[in-house]
């Protein structure tokens, strides 16, 4: 799917987890992202990101819940503490999805052609936290076939130079081969350019409705985005904000995405 | 080959199961429709100084008025003492309570915290009063106190605008007879049956802060004697200043419990129904696209 259809959906889905604190429809939002990202996924390393993510906002929204018990403690700073953390998982569920949906050179090659720098840049920096957790992976299982167990902290020396080397080795061939395709050169690549589909346009569509929907919702005050805590009492869930938030559903409904041919080799199952 | 991996299912799972696990600790809430259906736009203030709780039906001069204006018109209406520091964009006093000069965290770490009423609770102000818009039907609410979050904050009891505003007043009557339905509107406050308006001087008596408490000397904004009591005979004078403020705050804080029925609303259902359709699709549709296309 186009990468602005990725863009706009990642945009609205978040505006839509930033404005509310229910927990309906916070958990609506991260079971939509769930069965898009099952959908919709590009096998490859960035297919990861979508479980780095959900494991970072379940630690988000314990740790945010655990600060309560540094202050007064009672049932209503516990709920509003876990709905808080519950919101960030959500935005941070939302980011892992895009990640691991959107094609990330798809999205830099968006960048005006004078942005090119910084964007060749940027994608570099995207792929390395992807690439980095692949690395470990191989190099663990390197070193296990060698008979070695390297144990927690003696062992990160041994496990975290060869993941930097091959880190930045992978990072200079990645620059090289985007110079090669005329990345950063002021004119732009017209292989396989992004086609835009009924699909995309309805994606956007829909994401854009239910951000809309939700920000009405917060500016006119209805549909209950932030349920009361001090006394603490039920959230409320309004269908129409329910079905809005379906509405971010729509790309699972669509063809699977095809991978891209990778750029150095490391696409399909590892 | 099923690339599922059990963390992920793992999570899937523990938001399914958070999420009926969080609900029973909650309880039921009413449902605030905040319907001023008043002609002219009005606010709820309620001022809770941990002695006592005030609350004022405010008629707003325009759509949306800012916090801190929304306590100067409360202060022309039913005679609210207050003051304000830092610019006059921060609540020193209130009622007599609070420092004098215009450093309002003079007396930190108890302050007066800023709320906004939500259906049946309250929410901790992220902003100031000065930047806040209070509109028709809104509820806001000021407690003294310390702790400077609101989970640490002290919240004023659960109030609905039909708790201090009454509904289907006609303005057409005249303000004598307001005072009492206005003190036993919103059903919450019952025990404080004390000042049935005088026509003459709307809601001074009842509203007006004793003094004795803050020992404050009166501020320059201290709307006293010089109340427009006949600008609106639709506002009715219910700044019911309960004497009893423990009974009233606890009657107030319970009334929600008690109405709300203690289920989950109806969406709630459908809400979790839809989360667990779509986790167990999602999971169906990773298997079987990575068996095929894997």
């Amino acid at each position: 799917m186009h990468p602005v259809a990725w863009i706009v959906w990642a945009t609205c889905a978040g505006l839509v987890a930033f404005t509310t604190t229910d927990p309906f429809y916070l958990g609506l939002v991260v079971a939509v992202s769930w069965v898009v990202y099952a959908a919709q996924r590009i096998p490859g390393p960035t297919a990861r990101s979508f479980r780095v993510f959900a494991i970072a906002g379940l630690v988000t929204m314990a740790v945010r819940t655990a600060l309560v018990f540094f202050g007064t403690v009672d049932a209503g700073s516990v709920a509003f503490a876990f709905l808080e953390g519950a919101r960030l998982a959500t935005l941070l569920v939302v980011f892992g999805t895009f990640n691991a949906v959107a094609d990330p050179f798809g999205v830099v090659r968006l960048a005006p052609r004078r942005f090119h720098e910084p964007a060749l840049a940027a994608a570099l920096a995207l792929s390395i936290a992807p690439r980095t957790i692949a690395m470990v992976g191989t190099v663990r299982e390197a070193q296990r076939l060698r008979g070695i167990h390297p144990r927690a902290w003696r062992g990160l020396p041994a496990l975290a130079v060869p993941v930097l080397e091959t880190g930045m080795e992978e990072a200079v061939t990645l620059a090289e081969s985007m110079d090669a395709r005329g990345h950063g050169r002021g004119r732009r690549s017209r292989y396989r350019p992004d086609r835009w589909t009924v699909g995309a346009v309805v994606t956007i569509a829909g994401a854009l409705l239910a951000a809309g929907v939700f920000l009405a919702a917060g500016f006119g005050d209805w549909g209950g985005l932030h349920p009361p805590t001090f006394p603490i009492g039920w959230p409320e869930a309004d269908p129409v904000l329910l079905l809005a938030v379906g509405l971010l559903a729509i790309p699972a409904v669509l063809p699977a995405q095809t991978p891209r041919v990778d750029v150095i080799g490391t696409g399909g199952e590892r | 080959m099923t690339r599922v991996p059990a963390g992920l299912r793992a999570v899937g799972l523990s938001l399914v199961l958070l999420l009926p696990a969080f609900a029973p600790a909650a309880v039921g809430s009413a449902s605030v429709c905040a319907a001023a259906a008043t002609g002219s736009p009005h606010a709820a203030l309620v001022v809770d100084t941990g002695a006592r709780v005030s609350t004022y039906c405010v008629a707003l001069d325009g759509g949306s008025v800012s916090g801190i204006r929304l306590i100067e018109l409360a202060s022309e209406q039913h005679g609210l003492g207050y003051r304000l520091g830092f610019g006059g964009q921060a609540v020193c006093q209130l009622e007599g309570v609070g420092p004098t000069g215009s450093d309002c965290f003079a007396d930190f770490p108890d302050f007066w915290g800023y709320w906004h009423g939500t259906s049946g609770g309250w929410t901790w102000a992220s902003s100031g009063a000065g930047s806040a818009t209070v509109e028709d039907g809104d509820v806001e609410g000021w407690s003294w106190g310390s702790g400077d979050s609101g989970t640490t904050h002290p919240a004023p009891p659960a109030t609905s605008i039909d708790d201090v505003c009454v509904a289907d007043e006609d303005p057409a009557t005249p303000p004598g007879d307001d005072g009492g339905g206005g003190d036993g509107g919103g059903g919450g406050s019952g025990g404080s049956d004390g000042g049935p308006g005088d026509p003459g001087d709307g809601g001074t008596p009842s509203a007006k802060p004793s003094g004795g408490g803050g020992g404050g000397p009166q501020g320059e904004h201290q709307g006293s004697g010089d109340h427009p009591d006949d600008e609106d005979p639709g506002v009715t004078p219910t700044a019911t200043a309960s004497t009893d403020e423990s009974e009233d705050g606890s009657t107030l804080a319970a009334a929600p419990v008690t109405d709300g029925g203690g289920g989950p609303p109806a969406g709630g259902l459908l809400a979790v129904g839809a989360i667990a359709v779509l986790i167990g699709a999602g999971a169906v549709l990773l298997r079987r696209r990575s068996a095929g296309g894997g």
